[in-house]
Order: structure tokens, then C-alpha cells, then sequence
């Protein structure tokens, strides 16, 4: 990544967060910028990039709005199933998220230039002024509405409702989730499977049933924590084959 | 150049009008026919122009209207000093466009597309009667939808919602499948514009 080190104070190119309309926009900048190219192939490229630019806000004591960071989870959930072969080839393009992010910018790219072209209408219609009567009435309705006039009241009224309305709309899933199990937990778990048969054929095997992704976490960080302190050894025959795990003398 | 008849008719409807005359109206107040009428508006056009007039005429918002020569904005806007709304904001218009192509459509929607939060935004537009409330989605939760207005084609010199600016090439990446995607990718660290 061969930008990476540019900090936003060098000279060429100062652009702070609040010059952009989100994460989406951020990414087309730098995309632009950069000459980026963004498939699945080249997405490490475009997700260091990103973080860089996060990572300096954060460094400079910027509020980081909370959409930013989730597109830095994005890229970086992208950057490493970049990076791991594939689990499935025929992946439905549907539920790839690369495929998504991918929709998402090109959409938004093309929104953001009929904006712009918006813009322009807005510059010459501002100094078009139509009769006087005409523009009574738009004073009037602005007025009422300041007033919180009628018209105001039944406006207040339904975004009143729609902000009830909006609490049972169908969201992003947000599960908050307690933790339940610890390292420590991992690692005796890991020694009555090893201690007993002192080599486990895999490593899924040791999670049991439908494991959550917090789970499957929690055992790898587990594991690691064995490799390094040497009670566990790992062994692979060959690419992409099945890894085993085997209790050292170590492990006492 | 002296105006028939008709023609004065037309120019002091448009002049003592509250709002856009489509020809229909037209039509209507000054009993003459379609075509009659139509020649008629041409006619007070050229006399403005040739006259070297301040005004021309505009067609927005489905009818015609007078407004004063755009070029002349920086006089006539000082009479409205503090008086008027401001420019739209970047966010408020990026909001505005979404809604104007998928519209009607969710709060959700424009927030999918712009990978933000709209509230602020969408606020505004409301305000400024540029979107409206325009029923309701029959999906759970039954959440709004939301459309622009008459106003909004005023604002912004429109003469229709068909006249939107790329109008096809919008609702076919709307509709746009995953196969074309990579296609429509390989332009985006390209050509596109981008104002920073």
C-alpha cells in the first residue's frame, strides 16, 4: 500500500471527514484519487486505503460519525475473505458482499452526479423570479409552516407517527449478545478433547454444534494461545488440507 | 411589434397568475383553442426577446410561467435580502435525488443508497415542500413513502418528472444485475465527476 504512510497533514491532499458525505462518498474519493480498482481481487487495496484515512481521523481526535466505521468493518470483513480461499465456488452473487458494496457505490455514484446536476438547475432557477402573487405564495406556506401553522401540525403529526412507525421496520438484525464463554473456558474445553485422545482431527470439531462466530472466535483465539505458549502443535498435510492438532509434552 | 389580442391575454394571465398555467388553463380562461393559444405564447416569447425585455417565459411544472432573466439574479435577489431559504445542502440534495428517481419510496431506501442518516436532511425537504409524504408501504410496519412535489419541480426549472436529468440510465442501474455490475465498475476510478 504504498500510501498508506500519508498523513493528512502533507500538503498534496488535505481533505478532512467532514468534506464528505459519508463512508460511500469517501470510498468514490479515494477510489478516484487513487485509480483504485475495486473488485474482490483488489479490495485489500482499496479497504488500506480507507483505514488509513479512519485511523487518522481517529488519531487527530476527530468524532468518527458511527457509518464510517461500520464501512471499515465492511472492507475489513471483505480485505480477509479476500485473502482465505473460497468455502463455497458457486456463492450466491446475491449474498456476496463484495458484490453489494460494489451495487452500493455505483449507485450512489450516480445519485451523487444527478445531485450535482440538481445543483446546477438550483443555481439558474434561483435567479429566475417568477411575479410577485407566485411568490406570496410560497412566503405564506413558509411562514405557516414556522408558524407551526395547520399545515405545520399535520406535518408534525405524521413524522410523529413515522418515527413510531419506524421502530418496527425491518432493520438490520441488532443482536446484542452476553458473553458466554471466556479464554480459559476455550482452553479446558480444548484440554478434556486432547487430554483424552491427544490429537484432535479438527479444529470445527472441538465447537460443537451450530457454533455462533463469537464462539468460533473464542476457541480460535483459544488456540492460538496454546500454539504460542507450545502445549499445542498444528499439522497440515498439504494446501487446503485438514489441520490437526496435536498435545505436546508440554501440556502437562 | 404590437400584440393581438390574444397574445396581451396570455401575457397579463401569466403576469397576474399565482402559480404555472398549463395550456389547458389557458385555454380555458381565454376560450380560444389549443393551438390558438400555444401560437399565442410564442408570440408574447419572440415580442420579450426582441423587445429586449427582462422577462421570459418558462415551462415548468407541467405550465407556463414569467420569470425574470436569470442573468439579472444578483439585482432582483438583492430585494429579497434575508428574506429568501437558503441553497440547499449537499446532503439535502443528494436525499432529494434519491427520492426523486426511486420515488415513492421508504426513508430506508435513501438511507440504503446513501450509506448515512437522513433525518436532518429529509427534515429540511419536508419543510421546504419539496418531498412529501405520499402513503404508505404495505409491508410490516407499514413505513411511509415519500415523493416530491409541484415544488420541487418549480425549485429546480422542471418541466415534468420525466424531465429528470438521466432519468434511463438512473432506473437502469436500478434495476441493474450482478453479471453487469463488474462492467459498470471498471468506469468508477475513471470518468464520473467528482467536485472535491
Amino acid at each position: 500500500m504504498p500510501t498508506e504512510t500519508a498523513a493528512p497533514e502533507s500538503t498534496a491532499c488535505r481533505v478532512t471527514l467532514s468534506d464528505f458525505e459519508g463512508p460511500l462518498d469517501l470510498l468514490l474519493f479515494l477510489i478516484r484519487r487513487d485509480e483504485l480498482d475495486i473488485t474482490l481481487i483488489r479490495v485489500s487495496e482499496v479497504a488500506g486505503q480507507y483505514l488509513a484515512y479512519i485511523r487518522n481521523a481517529v488519531e487527530l481526535n476527530i468524532d468518527v460519525a458511527g457509518e464510517y466505521l461500520v464501512m471499515a468493518a465492511t472492507l475489513t470483513r471483505l480485505k480477509s475473505r479476500s485473502l482465505l480461499p473460497s468455502q463455497r465456488d458457486q456463492s450466491d452473487d446475491s449474498q456476496d458482499p463484495g458484490k453489494a458494496l460494489l451495487r452500493q457505490l455505483i449507485l450512489y455514484r450516480a445519485f451523487r452526479e444527478a445531485a450535482a446536476e440538481l445543483r446546477d438547475s438550483e443555481e439558474t432557477w434561483r435567479d429566475a423570479f417568477p411575479p410577485a402573487g407566485e411568490r406570496d405564495r410560497f412566503h405564506d406556506a413558509l411562514r405557516e409552516a414556522e408558524r407551526g401553522g395547520e399545515s405545520g401540525s399535520i406535518l408534525e403529526l405524521l413524522s410523529a407517527l413515522e418515527s413510531l412507525a419506524r421502530r418496527d421496520e425491518p432493520g438490520l438484525p441488532h443482536m446484542v449478545e452476553r458473553p458466554v464463554l471466556s479464554i480459559s473456558e476455550c482452553i479446558d474445553r480444548f484440554a478434556r478433547v486432547l487430554h483424552s485422545e491427544g490429537v484432535c482431527e479438527s479444529f470445527i470439531g472441538v465447537l460443537g454444534e451450530k457454533p455462533t462466530r463469537q464462539r468460533v472466535v473464542s476457541f480460535f483465539v483459544a488456540l492460538l494461545e496454546l500454539v504460542k505458549r507450545g502445549w499445542v502443535v498444528s499439522r497440515q498435510v498439504g494446501p487446503f488440507g485438514g489441520i490437526t492438532l496435536e498435545r505436546t509434552g508440554r501440556w502437562a | 411589434m404590437t400584440l393581438d389580442r390574444l397574445a396581451r391575454e396570455v401575457e397579463a394571465l401569466l403576469m397576474a397568475s399565482d402559480r404555472p398555467l398549463s395550456i389547458e388553463r389557458l385555454c380555458e380562461l381565454t376560450g380560444a383553442g389549443l393551438e390558438a393559444v400555444e401560437q399565442a405564447v410564442s408570440r408574447v416569447e419572440d415580442a420579450l426577446s426582441s423587445g429586449g425585455h427582462a422577462m421570459e417565459i418558462a415551462y415548468i411544472a407541467g405550465g407556463y410561467r414569467l420569470v425574470t432573466d436569470p442573468a439579472l439574479g444578483t439585482v432582483v435577489s438583492r430585494l429579497f435580502e434575508g428574506r429568501r431559504p437558503g441553497k440547499l445542502t449537499r446532503a439535502a440534495l443528494e436525499t432529494l435525488a434519491v427520492v426523486a428517481y426511486s420515488q415513492p419510496c421508504t426513508r430506508a431506501h435513501v438511507e440504503a443508497v446513501r450509506g448515512v442518516n437522513c433525518d436532518s436532511a429529509m427534515k429540511t425537504l419536508l419543510e421546504r415542500d419539496f418531498v412529501a409524504i405520499s402513503g404508505r408501504m404495505e409491508t410490516p410496519g407499514r413505513p411511509l413513502l415519500y415523493g416530491t412535489t409541484q415544488s420541487f419541480l418549480e425549485y429546480f426549472g422542471l418541466a415534468r418528472l420525466e424531465h429528470l436529468p438521466r432519468l434511463d440510465e438512473i432506473g437502469n442501474l436500478l434495476a441493474l444485475g450482478a453479471d453487469d455490475l463488474e462492467k459498470a465498475a471498471l468506469d468508477l476510478s475513471k470518468d464520473g465527476e467528482d467536485d472535491h
